[in-house]
């Protein structure tokens, strides 16, 4: 009996199934419709699999008649990226249903796909006739015309959908087509409406920040990333952005923690690995930080920004034939950026090869136009060499670079303290040049030195320059010892970046360096 | 010590007891299609459940007790939506179950078969109408028929119906006996149910009287007199509703939000036949749940947000999956209640707002949830899976839910160590030596770049020397010449591309010599002429090379192409043999 039971139930369905729609159907023709919400509900779980065999039946048993079977079975061939098919199968639901806006729009979008823009434009417009008040069309049609590089077009067209209805995406392609345009101030004012019309959106947040960046405005940017950041503590721009500017700040420590977030979700980028790299330089954890770059520029082998900053460890580590052949080769990727053949003048001035170095600062000169530094480093080496004409014309080239940006900038003490030995050695210039007299007077107080002594270091560029400048002018002054010569700046090298009397701009221009190298891979 | 952190690791889970699991129950269905309800007036619920069966046949009504399966009804078409309601005010009381189901509603008490609502028909085309009485007259034949509704396919604002459809799919032979068949029917359109839900009548009571509320596919939400099933309301939404929520009584107010299928949920109230809000979404609302006066959506696009009651923004969360389908959890007498997310990743969570506050694990992704009473148990918790599993965990008396987010803080990844690369003691003593020594490393590589410099241009001097580039230098013969070898050994094929690159210049009066070695190789001609070559074509040309030792050994085969009355050659190539495996094996 309990054995009968089942296979009752088996059997009876199917016959039921046949016997009993037959001879009702002709009175009841099933609904087209009649398994639409099914499909739909299969659709949006993503269970396509069952969406695909429902649908196949459905359309066997309505001969391809049921145009919401045939709409979604071109939407999933369209997930799969058979954009083609899915067209076909749209067009075919636009003649099934001539009056609906959803099955132009869909056409289009499949157009749109398939890079025929203006044909997708076309379409649009049909559909924008069926149905005015839609943002999506609009929306879809500004997208478009950006790729038909019809900006005001474009840009007509969002503001329309944003009219209709506020949308995160419209804003993002409004402020897309600003940038485009090169429009930095008009992008900024988009994205910050954007950022009131939805405070959470990270991808917002983040853009706005970085822009703000750009601009050197980076109080906002840091406020926007920050933002971003505690919305979505693991949103990889923002960690890079923001790290770099802690960095800037000498935070390497904070800058580290957040690292170490986008280095779990984006374990192959080189310009996180660069920015991690110079945050170990900053910890003086030199070792650890020629891993990183040599890591980051595996990945990248062709970014200068990395080479750079390996030649300048390398520099700092004293390794000056390694560090060499790092900055050639940032020379040859960026042949127009006048830091690289300073630091390639440093580095060859180590090696004894003082006519390259010579050559390299001549070409540094010729490239910049705004770094005192470049002349002042040029200045010692002529002084070494004995050539006292060329450095005091390069001493008063670097006064007036210094005279043009006075305004605000402080600069390194180390820088000044250098100057103003130079000058005294030279004979020549005042400190008037310099802005602050207070803080000048205490240094040079502390080393007060005669022309003869050696110059001390250069802390200006880092420990790199402070090396690279007090061992040359040992060489000059024809000293005994050279193990001294060695222990002697590395002592410095310890010394200088901690003490410096609290004041944060003294590592300023380690740090300029290094932000140079940040933001730029950052932005893209 | 150890035994205390397990507790605490336990204390997640064994929030639930787990009181049944039937990985094979065989159930097709959705949340949609399961309640729970006390059918006989004992006291004690059962599960109610829709079920789809295959999805084409096998569709059963089936009523759960305890663990058991307690009764089975066949239904004539797919479940859409079941909701039990009460609908009289008579004693006992016990709740109807409605059965949405196609364009009918099967309402059933006390599991017997008790009503059947028909949908009311839509408009007919007027046009069309005409069309088929006089077909019923036989004024006119099938052939006139058909061009005719085809006419009124293309323009109407109408749609045609089922029959006109399916009549002008026929082939031509066929259509005599399809009109023969259907003409004296009058003709009908009719609409499916897509969702139903119920809506207290004038009472806020448990136990008061409900109506239903039903959505079709024809975009109209209806709402039914519970006792003669009469439509007390019709709406209109400007979409096909897949899901929908009802609060309130009819004659007091209310709200419906109703998911629909263009992505947007509408809010419907009383005295307006319109949408009063609507909430743009970007992706496809999976599910749709109220809490209190906020309403959660699970969006397909992984996330979870909620909307006040007029259609506002409040919140935002991430999902680590897509949603599958949601529920809530209601626990009046702990005051408590959260919504339930059934996620792909096998996970059931547990949000209260946009904080996560407690996960389960379940063995199968979850397609169904229903939270409440079963048997006499008030926290109960059924969940069907995607493999036809059925889960009841009931909630432990004990369980205490912590109200603040349990994923906040710092991300784990922050507390990972950063795998920079260690550097070995070797390359520390390398950094030493460079520091002593860099004057010299610096010169030595120089000198030897420079070496190497020399050495490649010499050696490049010598190749286009000797002619041993792949293309010929000079300016009256430009020829290219590859070679490839085939074969395994002994004997080799060798086959020389050669091509005449000029723009219209034939060359004449070439020749190819070969050189190797007699003791290793033999050739049946060493020696010969290539014909004329015209421009652009590839001239293959095939000799037979002969290895004769057995040693495992190859040499370089070079080949000379040159021209006649000249002994320098346009072009060398050396050949590298390959070792002759034939003999080896020998």
């Amino acid at each position: 009996m309990a054995d009968d039971n089942p296979v009752a139930d088996v059997q009876l369905p199917p016959a039921s199934e046949i016997r009993k729609p037959r001879p009702k159907k002709v009175s009841e023709l099933p609904i087209l419709e009649r398994r639409n919400w099914l499909i739909h509900l299969h659709y949006i779980r993503k269970d396509y699999e069952t969406c695909k065999s429902i649908i196949k039946e459905q359309l066997q048993e309505t001969g391809g008649m049921c145009e919401y079977a045939v709409y979604v079975q071109a939407l999933i061939l369209r997930l799969e990226g058979k954009i083609q098919q899915s067209l076909d199968l749209f067009q075919s639901c636009a003649i099934l249903n001539p009056g609906s806006s959803d099955n132009l729009k869909q056409v289009a979008r499949s157009l749109f796909l398939l890079g025929k823009h203006k044909a997708a434009i076309e379409v649009y417009n049909e559909a924008s006739q069926l149905n005015e008040k839609d943002w999506e069309i609009s929306h879809n049609l500004g997208v478009c015309y950006i790729y038909t590089k019809d900006f005001n077009s474009a840009e007509e067209q969002l503001n329309i959908a944003l009219e209709l209805s506020k949308h995160d995406l419209t804003y993002m392609m409004l402020g897309k087509i600003h940038l485009l345009e090169g429009d930095t101030d008009k992008a900024i004012d988009v994205y910050r409406s954007a950022v009131e019309f939805s405070p959470e959106n990270t991808d917002l947040l983040t853009t706005l920040g970085l822009l703000y960046m750009q601009q050197g405005k980076y109080q906002k940017a840091f406020e926007h990333l920050g933002n971003a950041l505690t919305y979505d503590p693991n949103n990889f721009k923002a960690i890079l952005a923001a790290g770099s500017m802690m960095q800037t700040h000498g935070d390497y420590d904070v800058a580290m923690n957040k690292y170490r977030v986008a280095a779990y979700a984006v374990p192959e980028s080189s310009p996180l690995w660069n920015n991690i790299g110079m945050c170990c330089f900053g910890n003086k954890k030199y070792v650890a930080a020629i891993s990183c770059l040599k890591r980051a520029n595996y990945l990248s082998p062709f970014d200068w920004k990395i080479l750079y900053n390996l030649g300048l460890v390398h520099l700092t580590m004293q390794q000056y034939a390694s560090a060499f052949h790092f900055l050639s080769a940032a020379v040859n990727l960026q042949p127009k950026m006048a830091e690289l053949y300073m630091l390639l003048a440093v580095a060859l001035t180590n090696m004894d090869d003082g006519e390259n170095a010579k050559r390299s600062y001549e070409q540094a000169v010729l490239l910049d136009d705004c770094n005192p530094l470049i002349n002042l480093n040029f200045a010692v080496l002529l002084y070494n060499q004995g050539d006292k004409k060329g450095a005091t014309e390069q001493y008063l080239e670097m006064e007036s670079k210094v005279m043009e940006s006075s305004h605000n900038e402080e600069f390194d003490p180390e820088l000044i303290e250098m100057a103003q030995k130079l000058a005294s050695a030279l004979q020549v210039g005042e400190t008037s040049v310099w802005t602050k007299p207070g803080k000048d007077s205490k240094v040079s107080q502390h080393f007060k030195t005669t022309s003869l002594q050696p110059l001390g270091t250069n802390q200006a560029l880092g420990q790199a320059m402070s090396s690279a400048a007090s061992k040359s002018i040992q060489l000059a002054a024809g000293s005994k010892a050279p193990p001294k010569s060695t222990s002697a700046p590395l002592d410095d090298v310890e010394n200088a970046p901690s003490p410096p009397l609290g004041d944060p701009e003294s590592e300023d221009h380690k740090a300029k360096e290094k932000k140079k190298s940040k933001p730029k891979p950052v932005a893209e | 010590m150890s035994s205390v952190s397990q507790m605490k690791e336990n204390s997640e889970t064994s929030k639930w007891l787990d009181a049944h699991y039937d990985p094979v129950a065989n159930l097709y269905t959705f949340s949609s299609c399961i309640a729970l309800a006390d059918l006989h007036g004992d006291g004690e619920n059962k599960l109610v459940v829709g079920d789809l069966g295959t999805g084409s046949c096998n569709m059963k009504l089936k009523v759960y007790r305890g663990t058991g399966l307690m009764s089975e009804n066949t239904l004539l078409d797919l479940p859409t939506g079941l909701v039990s309601f009460l609908m009289d005010q008579h004693e006992p009381r016990t709740p109807a179950i409605a059965v949405a189901s196609g364009p009918f509603i099967y309402v059933y008490k006390n599991l017997r078969p008790y009503f059947k609502f028909t949908l009311p028909p839509l408009e007919v085309n007027a046009l069309e109408q005409d069309v088929w009485n006089q077909a019923r007259e036989d004024m006119i034949d099938p052939l006139s028929l058909k061009e005719m509704l085809e006419g009124i396919r293309d323009k109407a604002d109408v749609p045609l119906s089922v029959r006109s459809l399916r009549f002008l799919m026929l082939d031509p032979q066929d259509t005599e006996a399809f009109v023969n068949l259907h003409k004296a029917q009058p003709i009908r359109r009719q609409t499916v149910i897509t969702c139903i839900g119920t809506l207290k009548k004038n009472m806020a009571d448990e136990d008061a009287v409900s109506c239903l509320v039903i959505c079709t596919e024809s975009k109209d939400v209806y709402i039914l007199d519970p006792e003669a099933f009469t439509i007390l309301s019709k709406m209109s939404v400007p979409s096909a509703p897949t899901q929908m929520d009802v609060t309130g009584q009819f004659d007091v107010e209310f709200r419906i939000t109703v998911a629909c299928r263009n992505g947007n949920i509408y809010i419907l109230r009383r005295d307006s036949p319109k949408p009063k809000y609507c909430i743009e979404l970007s992706s496809h609302p999976v599910g749709l749940v109220r809490m209190g006066k906020s309403v959660v959506v699970g969006c397909a696009q992984e996330t979870l947000q909620g909307f006040t009651q007029k259609g506002k923004k409040l919140w935002t969360a991430c999902l680590p999956a897509p949603v599958t389908t949601m529920g809530v959890m209601d626990l009046p007498t702990r005051g408590f209640q959260a919504v339930l997310v059934g996620l792909a990743n096998c996970e059931v969570h547990l949000y209260r707002d946009k904080n996560l506050i407690s996960t389960i694990k379940t063995p199968d992704v979850v397609t169904s949830i229903c939270f409440g009473r079963y048997g006499r148990e008030d926290g109960t918790l059924i969940m069907t899976t995607k493999g036809g599993g059925l889960i009841v965990k009931i909630l432990k008396r004990t369980a205490v839910f912590d109200d603040r987010d349990s994923a906040p803080g710092p991300p784990l990844a922050q507390s990972i160590r950063l795998n920079i690369p260690k550097k070995t003691k070797l390359y520390v003593d390398q950094t030493m030596r460079e520091r002593e020594n860099a004057v010299a490393m610096h010169r030595a590589f120089q000198m030897d770049l420079s070496r190497l410099r020399l050495a490649a241009a010499r050696a490049y001097v010598k190749a286009l020397e000797s002619s041993l580039t792949p293309m010929s230098s000079s300016l009256s013969e430009p020829l290219k010449m590859n070679a490839v070898v085939q074969g395994l050994g002994p004997s080799f094929k060798l086959t020389l591309n050669i091509q005449n690159t000029a723009a219209c210049r034939p060359v004449m009066n070439l020749a190819i010599s070969f050189l190797y070695d007699e003791s290793l190789y033999s050739m049946r001609t060493a020696f010969f002429k290539i014909p004329l070559l015209v421009p652009g074509l590839n001239y293959p040309i095939d000799t037979f090379v002969e290895c004769l030792s057995d040693k495992g050994i190859s040499d370089i085969i070079k080949v000379f192409v040159l021209r006649e009355g000249k002994s320098a050659p346009l072009l060398t190539a050396h050949i590298n043999m390959p070792v002759s495996e034939g003999l080896a094996l020998n």
